[in-house]
This record gives C-alpha cells, sequence and structure tokens, in this order.
C-alpha cells in the first residue's frame, strides 16, 4: 500500500510566498530590511510585502524615492556594513541603473578586500513582457550570470518562490532575485514547514525520455504546456526548471540530456548571449556534441503594442515546433540545429 | 591645538609625502594616483575622527588611507603588490581597505563609493552605532548622479554622513570651472538641508577646525554635513597622466605647500626648532624606508589567490 | 428555478481564493446584496446578487480555490426546490462584480 510522504502544503499566490518567507525571515533577523519604491504602506507593486510593514515598521521597511542606482549602492554598502538588505527594483529594466554599486562594488567586494569586507544584499526584480513597452519588458538575467561573485536565482513556483528568497537571506555575498510580471496571478503549493530550497539546484518538472527542454521563470510554464501537446506528436519531453541560473546545476541537465540526447533550451530573454547558449556550451563540454535548439524572444525590443508583444515572445507553438525538429535532427544523427525563421 | 598634536599631524603630513615620494621613484610603482599638495586634508581631515568612524574615499586613497592610521608597511607591501599587504595583494591603491583602523576602502570607480557610503551610514544608524562615516572625493566625482541621490537620501533619512568633498579643482585636463557649475562646491549640500562650508585645503589649521565641525555635528545625530576643501595637486592626475600646467604655474602651486606652511608657522611661533625639524623630518623616512623593507621582503601572492575569494 | 454562480471573467487572473460567504446556507439575498468576497493575486472581487435567491449549496467554502467561470453555489428562486445532481446545466444568477 502506498502513502503519500509530500509534506503538507498550503496553496497561496506567488506574492504570497515571497512575503512569507520575508517575514519569517525578518521576524528571525532584525539586521533585514527591504528598501524600494511602494514597499512600506502600499505593501509592494505586486502586493508581496503585504503586511510588512505593519509588523515592522517604516525602518525596516522602507520607501525610497526613485533612484535605482543610489537604492542599489545603498543596499550593497548597508551589507557591507552589517545589515541584510532586500533592494526591490520594481522592473529589471532598471536594475541597469543599478550595475556600477551591484557589479563593480558588491560582486568584486570580497575579492577585492582580500576577504575583508562580503556584501550579503539581495536585489529582487521583476522581467518578464506584460503589455508595459519596450523599456518595462526586459529579461536581462543572462547578462549577470557570468558576473563573478555574484548569484542569480529565478523561481518559477510559489514553493520555490518562498525557498529560494529564504536561501538567498543565508548568502554571504549578493544574490540577484529574478521574478517575473506573469508569475504574480498564479497560485501554487507551499510547504506548511520552514522550507529551504538550495541555491544551485535545478528541478526536474517533467521527467521524459526523448528531449530535454530546460526554461526559467515564466517559461517553465510555456514549456510544461508544450510537453503537454508533445505527448500528442508521440514525443515524450523532459522538463527541467533551472532555478539557479549562476550557479547552473550542470549536474542534473548533464544527466537529463545524457539520457535523452537532445536539448532545447527555452527563454523569455534574448538567445544571443542568453541562459540557453551557456547552458548548450556547458552540456557539450561536459558530454559531447548533441543536437540543441535555442527559443527565446525574437531580436526586437517587445513592443507594448499586443500583436507586436505576442508575436515576439516565445510561445507554446513555436517550441512545439522546434521540439519536433529536434527530434528529426536527433532521428538522423545531426547535432545542429539551424536557427529557426520565423515567419 | 596641542603642541604635541600639531607635531604628530606635520609627521604625518610628512609620511604621506616622503611615502608617495618612494613609492614614485620605484621601477614597479604601478598605476598610482599621489597626493602631494593634498596632505593637509587628508591629515586635517582624520584629525577629527575617532576609532570606529568609517572613511570611504575615491581612488585617490594613500594619503588618507595612512592619515586614518593604516600600517604603512601594510600598505606599501599592497601598493607593491605583495601577499602581506591590507588587501592580500588582490586591490591595489584603488582598493586599499583596513578595517583595524577604520578605513572602510577606496573604491577606483570615481564617485561609486558616495552610494555605497550612504549605505553603510545606513547601517550604521541602523545597529545603533555613534560612529560616523565620511565619504572623500574629488571635483572630478561631483558631476556624478551617485552625489546627488546620496545627498537625497541622506538627508532624508538623516544619516551620521559627512561629505568631503577634496577639491583638487582639476579632473585629469579638465579645470573644475569647465565641467561644475555651482559657484561653491558646497552649495550643493544648501538644498538638502545640510550644513555646507568651503575652506582652504592647503591650510592645516583651517582644515582641523571645519573637520571637527563638521563632525561634531554629524557625531550629533542631526543628518549628514558637506564640507569641502580647497587644494591643489602637485603632480598629475596619475602616474601615467600627462602634466597639463605650465611650469610656472606648478611653481606657484607649490608654494602653496601645505606642509612648508604649517613647519614655517610652528618655527616662526617657536614651537618646533631647526632640530626637531630635521627629527621630524628623519622619523617620516625611516617609516618609508621600513615599509619599503618589508614590502620588498615579502612574497608576491600564489597564483591561486586569483579564485579566492571570489564567492 | 435552480442558479449557480460561477467566479466572474476577472482580467488577467487565473483563479481566486473564496475569501468569505455573506450568508449560510438557506440565507436569501436581495438584488444588490454582497453575496460573496473573492480574493485574486491583486484585488478584492465583490459579488453581487443583481435578482434575488436562497443560497442552497456551497461548492467552494471560504480559504478554498476555484479558476475562472467555474461554479462557485448554487441558489433558487423558492427555499425548498429540489437541487440536481450537477451543476453544469443550470444557469447563471444575474450578479454584479466590482473590484477594489
Amino acid at each position: 500500500m502506498s502513502s503519500d510522504t509530500s509534506p503538507p502544503v498550503e496553496k497561496i499566490f506567488f506574492r504570497e510566498a515571497i512575503a512569507r518567507a520575508a517575514r519569517e525571515e525578518m521576524r528571525k533577523t532584525p539586521e533585514i530590511i527591504i528598501l524600494g519604491q511602494d514597499v512600506g504602506y502600499f505593501g509592494g507593486s505586486y502586493r508581496e510585502f503585504d503586511g510588512l510593514f505593519e509588523e515592522f515598521g517604516a525602518t525596516r521597511v522602507r520607501d525610497t524615492p526613485v533612484a535605482e542606482a543610489s537604492m542599489v549602492g545603498f543596499g550593497v554598502g548597508a551589507a557591507a556594513a552589517g545589515l541584510r538588505p532586500l533592494v526591490c527594483i520594481t522592473y529589471m529594466d532598471f536594475l541597469m541603473l543599478g550595475f556600477d554599486p551591484l557589479i563593480n562594488y558588491g560582486a568584486k567586494l570580497r575579492f577585492k578586500t582580500g576577504g575583508q569586507l562580503t556584501a550579503p544584499v539581495i536585489v529582487k526584480t521583476t522581467a518578464g513582457a506584460k503589455g508595459q513597452g519596450v523599456a518595462h519588458s526586459q529579461c536581462i538575467e543572462a547578462w549577470l550570470m557570468g558576473v563573478p561573485g555574484l548569484k542569480v536565482v529565478a523561481p518559477a513556483t510559489p514553493a520555490d518562490a518562498y525557498g529560494l528568497l529564504k536561501a538567498a537571506f543565508r548568502e554571504t555575498g549578493p544574490v540577484v532575485y529574478v521574478d517575473h510580471k506573469r508569475l504574480f496571478p498564479i497560485a501554487g503549493p507551499v510547504p506548511l514547514a520552514e522550507t529551504i530550497v538550495p541555491i544551485g539546484k535545478a528541478a526536474v518538472r517533467r521527467a521524459g525520455t526523448d528531449l530535454t527542454i530546460t526554461s526559467h521563470s515564466f517559461m517553465v510554464r510555456t514549456a510544461l504546456e508544450a510537453a503537454k501537446m508533445l505527448e500528442g506528436e508521440g514525443i515524450d519531453a523532459e522538463v527541467i526548471d533551472l532555478r539557479s541560473l549562476a550557479p547552473l546545476d550542470m549536474a542534473t541537465i548533464s544527466e537529463s540530456v545524457r539520457k535523452t540526447g537532445a536539448i532545447l533550451t527555452l527563454e523569455e530573454g534574448q538567445v544571443t548571449a542568453g541562459v540557453g547558449a551557456e547552458v548548450v556550451s556547458r552540456v557539450m563540454e561536459t558530454i559531447g556534441a548533441v543536437p540543441f535548439s535555442r527559443i527565446g524572444a525574437l531580436p526586437a525590443p517587445v513592443s507594448s503594442n499586443p500583436i507586436l508583444e505576442a508575436a515576439c515572445l516565445p510561445s507554446t507553438g513555436r517550441v512545439v515546433q522546434a521540439a519536433m525538429a529536434l527530434q528529426r535532427k536527433k532521428a538522423r544523427g545531426v547535432n545542429h540545429v539551424v536557427a529557426e525563421t520565423i515567419e | 591645538m596641542v603642541h604635541a598634536v600639531q607635531i604628530e599631524m606635520l609627521r604625518q603630513m610628512l609620511l604621506i609625502r616622503e611615502f608617495e615620494r618612494a613609492l614614485g621613484a620605484r621601477k614597479d610603482h604601478g598605476f598610482q594616483l599621489l597626493s602631494a599638495g593634498e596632505e593637509a586634508v587628508a591629515v586635517g581631515l582624520c584629525s577629527a575622527l575617532r576609532q570606529g568612524d568609517q572613511l570611504l574615499t575615491g581612488g585617490r586613497s594613500i594619503g588618507p588611507a595612512l592619515a586614518r592610521g593604516a600600517d604603512p608597511n601594510r600598505v606599501m607591501a599592497e601598493l607593491l603588490g605583495r601577499a602581506t599587504g591590507t588587501n592580500r595583494g588582490k586591490g591595489g591603491r584603488g582598493h586599499l581597505a583596513d578595517q583595524g583602523s577604520g578605513f572602510f576602502g577606496a573604491h577606483a570607480v570615481v564617485g561609486g563609493n558616495i552610494s555605497i557610503a550612504g549605505g553603510v551610514a545606513l547601517a550604521t544608524q541602523m545597529l545603533n552605532r555613534d560612529n560616523i562615516v565620511v565619504i572623500m572625493f574629488g571635483d572630478g566625482a561631483f558631476g556624478a548622479g551617485a552625489l546627488h541621490e546620496t545627498l537625497n537620501m541622506s538627508a532624508s533619512m538623516r544619516l551620521p554622513l559627512l561629505f568631503v568633498c577634496n577639491n583638487n579643482q582639476l579632473s585629469v585636463s579638465t579645470p573644475r570651472t569647465a565641467a561644475l557649475a555651482p559657484k561653491l562646491l558646497s552649495d550643493i549640500g544648501r538644498p538638502f538641508g545640510m550644513p555646507s562650508r568651503t575652506v582652504d585645503g592647503m591650510d592645516l589649521d583651517t582644515v582641523v577646525m571645519a573637520a571637527h565641525e563638521a563632525a561634531d555635528y554629524v557625531r550629533s545625530k542631526q543628518g549628514p554635513a558637506f564640507l569641502e576643501c580647497i587644494s591643489y595637486r602637485f603632480s598629475s592626475h596619475s602616474t601615467t597622466a600627462r602634466e597639463t600646467r605650465s611650469a610656472e604655474e606648478l611653481c606657484s602651486i607649490r608654494a602653496l605647500c601645505p606642509i612648508d606652511k604649517k613647519m614655517g608657522e610652528m618655527m616662526a611661533a617657536g614651537l618646533i626648532d631647526a632640530d626637531t625639524k630635521i627629527a621630524i623630518v628623519e622619523s617620516a623616512k625611516a617609516v618609508v624606508r621600513g615599509a619599503l623593507e618589508f614590502a620588498d621582503a615579502s612574497p608576491f601572492p600564489d597564483v591561486r589567490e586569483a579564485l579566492t575569494d571570489v564567492i | 428555478m435552480i442558479y449557480k454562480i460561477s467566479v466572474p471573467p476577472v482580467a488577467e487572473v487565473e483563479e481566486i481564493r473564496v475569501l468569505e460567504w455573506q450568508g449560510a446556507v438557506g440565507h436569501r439575498f436581495n438584488a444588490g446584496d454582497l453575496v460573496v468576497e473573492l480574493e485574486t493575486h491583486k484585488a478584492i472581487v465583490e459579488v453581487r446578487a443583481a435578482q434575488p435567491g436562497y443560497l442552497r449549496q456551497i461548492l467552494s467554502a471560504a480559504g478554498e480555490w476555484q479558476e475562472i467561470g467555474l461554479p462557485l453555489a448554487i441558489l433558487s428562486d423558492e427555499v425548498d426546490e429540489s437541487l440536481p445532481d450537477s451543476s453544469e446545466t443550470l444557469s447563471d444568477l444575474a450578479v454584479e462584480f466590482s473590484i477594489t
């Protein structure tokens, strides 16, 4: 007789998972503060900090002016001097303004001071297109993956939004925590017991044998929808949720591709020098040449125009088409896939 | 000021001058930003700092680090890339840091340390510490947005942060009046409601007094303050940058030497005699010789240090 | 006649959590009465009856989740009308909803 050994869970919204993690950690660790626009009384742009202002007050949950460069600088400096700040950058597009303090100081601090100082700061930021136009839609997490000294995580579920944030609060250096506009409407199970999701560990969301689809953030849902449709085509896809972009869990990914023999990478950001480029390169360095395909946004700014936005972003249909083409190449023993052309 | 304190400050200025001269004379001096002429700003400022106060600077860090009390041996070792340096040889001049002496650190990005200092001040306030945080930057950093943002947030949050603009009036080749609009750089503190002052950075006593006044205000937890010290650098921006001023101009600038000035004042007041002067100079030289010996006797870092303390 | 109340078509929402029913089974709602409050990821949705009816069966209790368009409860014009086995063929009770 089998019994359900999975832990008891509560079904909550993505934003509630973030608030729960922050609340638990802030109760235990007085050094944690939150800086950002509308994080205080307003409870966060997505209500992801609901209740924290009421419980912890205006000094620990602090509204700042719109000044991303110094918001990040203050967060990094405060971390170096003993606080554990979470800096909330509402749109990932504007994280670019904070790149100097984050990358030139925060990520290099431990090294440049010979270990005297480190900056345990979390920069939480929301990526993704949802009708807000070319400067409010970008997914630029790939740009950060190669920064020595910086960790980058991207939850795709409420459980990981909760668990990865708790993990981030335990780090000794800077972490960029990337969520996504289109993840906030989602609800999902989160363990009732305090649970930490380790940084650097991917999750197999769907086991399969014919090809490996790796993805992260909102696109994991697109990957899973595509996998369902591929079943109808007789293709059994394994879907891996990366969860951690730096460091990548190459052990899990490589083991999967060894089994399936083909890899399709899916991201909402650009494929050029994207997350998929890195994943595929590393897979091949580990196990040798395999047929691969990379899917991402079209190489264009993402307009707020709903027709143009939809055309730009990866759709389930594009993933299915690419996966089927990949299977045909694999069947013919061809180890490269010509980049898809969009009609 | 007490006699002994004045002699000590004179010695510190001489130490900085001699240290940088000896460093610059080495073939292996590396890429350095030197501060001859600006010693009164560093020493005068640090005279107002207490144990626990945190000093952050830009890339012209050697004078302030020594004035703050960092060990000259370990500073020289760091500048010459030795494993015994303050940063284990991995940061160099642009990132000198010495927590033991309250030199929180230099950062080589122009203006890059300003918002960092705001964060350090925020932590200081929230952790209920009583020390102050000082951010030293040049006229070259004054145009950076980070300054405006940090002035605003630190004033709004009433942070224990002292802004010290060491205005040596040249940013590499650009005269400050060509790049910066305010009549006095300290004018920028006024809209944010903080006490703001401009003083002569070539006069040690003036800097000492102004630094104490500004530091005392910040210590009273009423919020930040802004102090501008107008100075001159006697050499070009860096060891690789071309000099932009004429020989005549340099001659009249060097006549404003803060060390000669203070020395002359103290001799004229009978506080030191010729023998004491020689002793002070020799003492500084001896420390520098010791620092060079220490550095030269120290190993370079193991190549594997390239991958340590990264993440 | 028997009716159902379903989760209203709130824009950009996939599913809701039921917050609070404003009456127990057997309660008669008049036109204009608040029947149930629902929670989306962003806001609260107030569902008001646009016609009178008796609450007969709660399909999604407070704290439970339901998707857009799926049924939340069964109501009827008369308090003792017998209920069908499934809610599939029922007409929708006229309601108005607002988002706060």
